[in-house]
């Protein structure tokens, strides 16, 4: 019998059910974009929004609109602003709600608020 | 079937109830029926690797049915060409009760394509959705992971995410 029939035996525990240990192989495949609020403006929000091929981004006003489901984590974003997108490393992403996916990006840059009189600063 | 039903009073209490009785009668076996509305196939790729010695989606109960009617759960790839429409409906009729049923990759949750003369634009224009498994295609690791959230044996964890880099 093979040893690691009889731990089994010995313990009760055959196999693991998810895996008990974080796979470091896990997050190797790309995953989806994080975002820097603070590095993002308006301009460059739609500069992203532009670039997104799968309509995972859209931009209201002072926010990005990042939808998870519709991103294809194919780094277009990533390579168009290194300094304000990076990879999240999350891949455990399954959800039983929709909305859950669809992630609001506050935008912080310098040139975002526009001043009383309503233009951009 | 089409299209998404607003919750009313007593749905809530109800919907707990059906996710117990899922919870009991899938927790230890549960036979998955792929379909394959348009999908480029790597999704499927990804599905067929779970079932590999790596990953091995037997030992936790899971079993790939070739026929619907064997199924508990119907895993749907693809962003659910219009063509499809009646086999698609056909599958799910088709699959005994209580069913669940998983979208899988961006495609199927509404990326990709957009609805036009071809495509609906996501599985869940024409099939009740019960999951949803991002990714492009999503790794084996997130379809199992998805495929445990589906029968209640894994928290959900991208609720808590909100996909922000914090400045170091």
């Amino acid at each position: 019998m093979p040893l690691w029939s009889l731990q089994g035996l010995r313990r009760g525990v055959v196999t693991t059910r998810y895996p008990a240990r974080p796979d470091p192989a896990a997050a190797a495949p790309p995953t989806p974009p994080a975002f820097r609020p603070e590095a993002l403006t308006r301009d460059l929000a739609d500069r992203l929004v532009a670039v997104c091929p799968s309509w995972a981004l859209t931009r209201s006003n002072d926010t990005l609109i990042f939808d998870v489901g519709a991103c294809t984590a194919c780094g277009r974003c990533r390579a168009e602003a290194p300094g304000a997108v990076t990879a999240s490393g999350e891949f455990e992403l399954a959800t039983t709600d929709r909305a859950q996916l669809v992630k609001r990006i506050p935008l912080l840059g310098r040139n975002v608020t526009a001043n009383y009189h309503g233009k951009s600063a | 079937m089409t299209g998404q039903v607003a919750p009313g009073p007593g749905v809530q209490a109800t919907a707990d109830e059906l996710r117990r009785t899922v919870a009991r009668l899938f927790g230890r076996s549960l036979h998955i029926r792929t379909l394959d509305t348009g999908s480029c196939a790597a999704c499927e790729q990804e599905i067929r690797l779970l079932a590999a010695p790596h990953y091995d989606l037997h030992r936790l109960g899971f079993f790939f049915t070739p026929a619907p009617r064997h199924a508990d759960l119907l895993m749907a790839t693809g962003p659910m060409i219009r063509a499809f429409d009646n086999a698609a409906r056909k599958t799910y009729q088709a699959m005994p009760g209580p069913k669940l049923v998983v979208a899988t990759g961006a495609c199927a949750l509404g990326g990709v394509y957009q609805p036009d003369a071809f495509t609906h634009g996501g599985v869940g224009e024409v099939l009740p959705v019960d999951v949803w498994i991002p990714g492009c295609p999503p790794s084996p690791l997130a379809l199992l992971q998805g495929l445990l959230v589906a029968v209640g044996r894994l928290a959900e964890k991208v609720r808590d995410l909100d996909f922000i880099q914090e400045r170091e």
